[in-house]
């Protein structure tokens, strides 16, 4: 959490300390932050939307972060800190959750109420999210709501201009968590957001630019304005890319929080067979991969990061009973934000096996099951949440999506960990989800630029970031 | 009508020809020249396009045989130097091959382990460390297909390689590097030559070619064959193949088009000048056989004219020997007028001499009778008067008998000459022919005691405009006439029947025939071979026919009968000058 405005005096006093003792660059990171500064930021797509949605790529997600506020954030490990919402609690053994929002503003200059939360959460839960999806299973007529079978929603009420109350039809583990979603978003009647900073120009293909909001619920961010700017060479302008604070980099600096996967959809004639599947996912080295295809990467063996769920031990691969060869042809759609270097090499390792690979160029986001490279990051930090998504992105059965919903249906951390953990293992199992590596942000800062970190959800934080002169 | 029909299409025949003749003479050795124009052009055209295939595959073979050489010199120098000591660390072993491939201009170069497996490749690093996938192009070493990265994956590109077995650090290894033979350096190869450069691998039927390549879209293609065509889009190209593996081939195509458009061009050239050159005839035909013709046709029409009976001169203007006929017939036609007047003042004068002769003769008959009576009566009154009245009596009953009777015969000659010079015009109205004849031989069948009367009337004739009275006149003559021929019996045959002028109308007997020089005078008026006839009997009949605008011949043989044959027309002609 960023600091509260006392840290004004903290700059001011640092400031101070410089000016008396003197000195370079180092002085200046030594002072530590401070107000002001530009940050451009430049990525290889741009944003085309500004609505309250499940981002699709970094660009969205780094937006969503920017210009968006949600009601409930996570950190890393998954626990909701508040956002929008300042403090809540429970009732009815956990079934009623009452939220108090902070005193926060809009961009448009207009308070932030719980009219603006129920009618928020309503739009949300109506979103192409698992998340939402998931608060409309276990909210009071959220399921009815959300296939539009009626517009009455009794699971969320205001009970005044500062608090709302959402009841559940059965206790959950982490019942606020899907509120952490970028699609889950508080947005003013007219449609502005209540992030850090408010967007200055509309978002084009050359970009968008973002002023700091000076009556964030944290507080100011450091930064006067972020740039987002196109690195496709046929649309920014060369003066802009030329010299970006932060943009692709050769070795992407950690935390490595995505996750190389390799979807294997048993639709597809060479894959329906478990045991090609499992030969396919034996087969690739994930240590030569990450050390010497992915820059700033780690070899893989469970689905969710560590931070979110620790994994159970991974046994040795086995050669797999079945073929050691394979035949048949395979095309793979690879997401624009798969290093091509990782997909070159699981490709070799595919065609090792005796596979014809044609590899096309997929948009990037959660598609339709199909043999997939991609990189994915959960859309709510959450363990229960993200194996949730990496189900339906697995087409998994019933009892996957039965063995989940027992698990958010535990409340006891320890046993839902347990229960988590065997689902994660069993998605593994079917081979249709293969992880590879652990990925991290595409993106690499030059010095100069501090506090600038990634996200589980693989976003960037950039309101508690700064620059120096 | 049919000679005016026949006059006109002789003078379009005369244009046909005309026409006929220049196209005959312009068009045909205009097609013929365009044929071999087109001919000769084909024949060099494909000649040409055969010496490019030829060169294109040269170059070809050329160009890979440059870069397997280049290849092996780069390998051997790399095998040579540069894989002495082993790599320095693992990043350093897997990056061995694009640092040696940059040094030696080897855009192709991998190091592969003794069991297959990569370990180092400059074009597919992906494969580090994973076996060798790369496949031989059958029978050839030189040739292969190598994975390139591209993209998200790899592709596989025709490369020409050079292989060396080497060591490195001590570990047996095999370099190959090379050269790609890409869609790209064919691209160039083909702009260079002007003309479509491609390879073939039947094995796995893959082309190697630019993107666009038109080979690359050809249907069932077989370089197999050595060369053929292959129409690819509506584009005609004409190709030529040669191996350079077992299943792979280098194709060289180049369009057909130049021949197609040169052809065609020639062709429609041909098509114009042909067109021009039927026009030209056509005008210069239209134009001459004006020329020619209408002077022709003009002197056709003059000669109707004379035919007509039309004398008078009229100048027909034309040039050359049209001129001279159109002069020669002029001075035809004015010998003939004069001929004809003269010939008319002959007759005139004949007619008048013979009707003088013939009046003299007949007026002389009577008069010398009426002269002798009264030269008897006045002798008998000088010499017998006084002595006996009662002879004198007798002798001048008989003579003013006599006198009386000459006086009747005279009076009789006059009455025709009258009725001759007095020949009414004849009163037309719509006359059948076959009732005519019906009610004319009534009258004279009594008279014809002896002789045999037949009639063979055709039916369904026309009417013919005629004058009952005069018509029944003439017939009448005429049976009066074959009825005298035969006083002993005969046949006397009457017939009508259609003719071409109109209807005809044959009064034949078996009398005792004419001569020649009877029958050219028989119209003579006062010419007559019977006693007492006054001749103007068939003047008569001949001026009636005449009259009615038709006209009168006689078939005659002597000793086996006469035949007179009236033709009238069924309308109205111009009547003929006398």
């Amino acid at each position: 959490m960023r600091p509260l405005p006392s840290r004004e005096a903290a700059a001011t006093f640092a400031i101070v300390l410089a000016l008396t003792v003197g000195g370079g660059s180092r002085a200046h990171s030594a002072l530590g932050p401070r107000y002001g500064g530009e940050l451009r930021i430049a990525l290889a797509e741009s944003a085309t939307t500004l609505a309250p949605s499940v981002p699709r790529g970094l660009t969205e997600r780094i937006l969503a972060a920017l210009v968006h506020e949600v009601l409930v954030d996570v950190d890393d490990e998954g626990r909701p800190r508040p956002a929008l919402v300042q403090s809540w609690a429970s009732a009815a053994e956990g079934r009623e959750w009452t939220l108090r929002l902070a005193p926060a503003t809009f961009h448009d200059g207009t308070a932030v109420g719980s009219a603006d939360a129920v009618r928020g959460l309503r739009r949300f839960l109506r979103a192409d999210s698992v998340a939402a999806a998931h608060l409309a299973r276990v909210l009071e007529g959220g399921d009815d709501f959300r296939r539009r079978g009626s517009e009455a929603l009794p699971g969320i009420t205001a009970i005044d201009d500062a608090r709302i109350v959402l009841r559940f039809r059965l206790p959950a583990a982490v019942p606020l968590a899907p509120l952490a979603s970028p699609a889950a978003a508080i947005v003013s009647p007219r449609g502005a957001g209540a992030g850090p900073f408010v967007p200055t120009t509309p978002p084009s293909a050359r970009g968008i630019s973002v002023t700091a909001f000076g009556r964030h619920v944290r507080g100011r961010p450091f930064l006067d304005v972020v740039r987002l700017v196109s690195a496709a060479p046929d649309r920014a302008s060369r003066s802009e890319v030329a010299v970006p604070d932060v943009g692709p980099a050769a070795t992407p600096s950690p935390p490595a929080n995505g996750l190389l996967l390799l979807l294997l959809d048993p639709a597809a004639p060479p894959l329906a067979d478990a045991r090609t599947r499992a030969l396919i996912a034996a087969s690739v080295d994930r240590a030569q991969l990450a050390r010497h295809f992915l820059p700033g990467g780690e070899p893989a063996e469970s689905l969710l990061a560590p931070t979110l769920l620790a994994p159970l031990p991974v046994p040795s691969p086995r050669a797999a009973p079945g073929p050691a060869t394979l035949a048949g042809r395979l095309v793979l759609r690879v997401a624009s934000d798969v290093p091509q270097s990782a997909s070159q090499r699981v490709v070799a390792h595919l065609t090792a096996l005796g596979l014809e690979v044609q590899a096309v160029a997929a948009s990037a986001g959660p598609a339709s099951s199909q043999p997939r490279l991609l990189v994915w990051y959960p859309e709510v930090a959450e363990a229960g949440l993200a194996l949730e998504e990496l189900a339906a992105l697995a087409g998994s059965a019933a009892p996957i999506r039965s063995a989940l919903e027992a698990a958010d249906g535990l409340r006891d951390f320890d046993r839902r960990r347990a229960e988590l953990q065997r689902v994660e293992e069993s998605l593994r199992a079917g081979h249709v989800l293969v992880p590879l590596a652990r990925v991290p942000l595409p993106l690499g800062a030059r010095p100069g630029v501090h506090a600038l970190r990634a996200t589980a959800s693989g976003s960037l934080v950039v309101e508690d970031a700064w620059v120096e002169p | 009508m049919s000679l005016r029909a026949e006059a006109a299409r002789r003078g379009h025949g005369l244009r046909g020809r005309l026409l006929a003749a220049f196209v005959l003479v312009a068009v045909p050795p205009l097609l013929l020249f365009a044929v071999f124009v087109m001919a000769l052009l084909s024949d060099r055209l494909e000649r040409a396009a055969g010496q490019r295939l030829r060169q294109g595959l040269d170059g070809v073979r050329a160009r890979v045989g440059a870069l397997q050489h280049q290849a092996e010199t780069a390998v051997a120098a790399i095998v040579r130097a540069d894989l002495a000591r082993p790599a320095s660390s693992e990043e350093d072993a897997r990056q061995m091959a694009a640092t040696l491939g940059e040094r030696h201009g080897l855009p192709l170069l991998e190091i592969v382990d003794g069991s297959g497996r990569v370990l180092s490749s400059r074009q597919w690093p992906a494969g580090v460390g994973l076996p060798e996938g790369d496949r031989e192009v059958a029978g050839v070493s030189h040739l292969r297909w190598e994975t390139v990265a591209s993209d998200y994956g790899g592709a596989e590109r025709m490369a020409v390689v050079a292989t060396r077995p080497a060591s490195w650090g001590g570990v047996p290894v095999v370099v190959r590097g090379g050269f790609p033979l890409d869609a790209e350096m064919l691209g160039e190869l083909s702009d260079l030559m002007g003309s479509e450069v491609a390879l073939r691998d039947t094995a796995r039927g893959r082309w190697v070619a630019r993107p666009d390549s038109p080979l690359a879209q050809a249907p069932g293609f077989d370089p197999s064959k050595g060369e053929g065509t292959t129409d690819v889009s509506g584009t005609a190209y004409r190709w030529a193949a040669a191996p350079l593996g077992a299943s792979l081939w280098e194709v060289v195509a180049v369009p057909h088009t130049l021949l197609a458009d040169v052809t065609g061009d020639v062709g429609k050239l041909t098509l114009g000048v042909a067109a021009l050159a039927l026009f030209a005839a056509l005008a210069t035909a239209l134009v001459l056989s004006g020329r020619i013709a209408g002077p022709v046709r003009a002197l056709a029409a003059r000669a109707r004219g004379v035919g007509a009976g039309d004398l008078e001169h009229t100048a027909v203007e034309a040039a050359d020997e049209v001129g001279e006929l159109a002069r020669a017939f002029a001075s035809m036609t004015y010998e003939l007028k004069t001929s004809r007047e003269r010939l008319v003042q002959a007759e005139r004068v004949a007619a008048w001499r013979e009707m003088a002769r013939r009046l003299a003769h007949e007026l002389k008959n009577p008069i010398f009778p009426i002269q002798l009576s009264i030269e008897t009566l006045r002798r008998a009154l000088d010499q017998d008067g006084a002595q006996d009245a009662g002879r004198f009596q007798s002798l001048f009953r008989e003579s003013s008998d006599t006198i009386l009777d000459e006086l009747r015969s005279l009076r009789a000659i006059v009455e025709e000459f009258s009725q001759f010079a007095r020949m009414p015009p004849p009163r037309l109205a719509p006359t059948d022919l076959g009732e005519l004849v019906e009610r004319v031989l009534a009258l004279y069948r009594a008279r014809a005691a002896t002789v045999k009367i037949e009639t063979s009337l055709a039916p369904g004739l026309p009417t013919v405009p005629a004058d009952r009275d005069l018509l029944a006149r003439a017939l009448g003559n005429l049976v009066a006439n074959a009825l005298e021929a035969m006083p002993d019996g005969g046949t006397l045959a009457v017939k009508t029947r259609a003719a071409e002028e109109g209807v005809a109308l044959e009064v034949s007997d078996t009398g005792p025939g004419l001569t020649e020089e009877q029958r050219t005078r028989l119209f003579t008026p006062y010419y007559t071979t019977k006693k007492g006839g006054t001749g103007l009997g068939l003047a008569i009949v001949q001026g009636i026919v005449s009259d009615h605008g038709g006209r009168i011949q006689v078939q005659s043989t002597p000793g086996a009968g006469t035949t007179f044959t009236l033709v009238l027309p069924i309308s109205i002609m111009a009547e003929a000058t006398t």
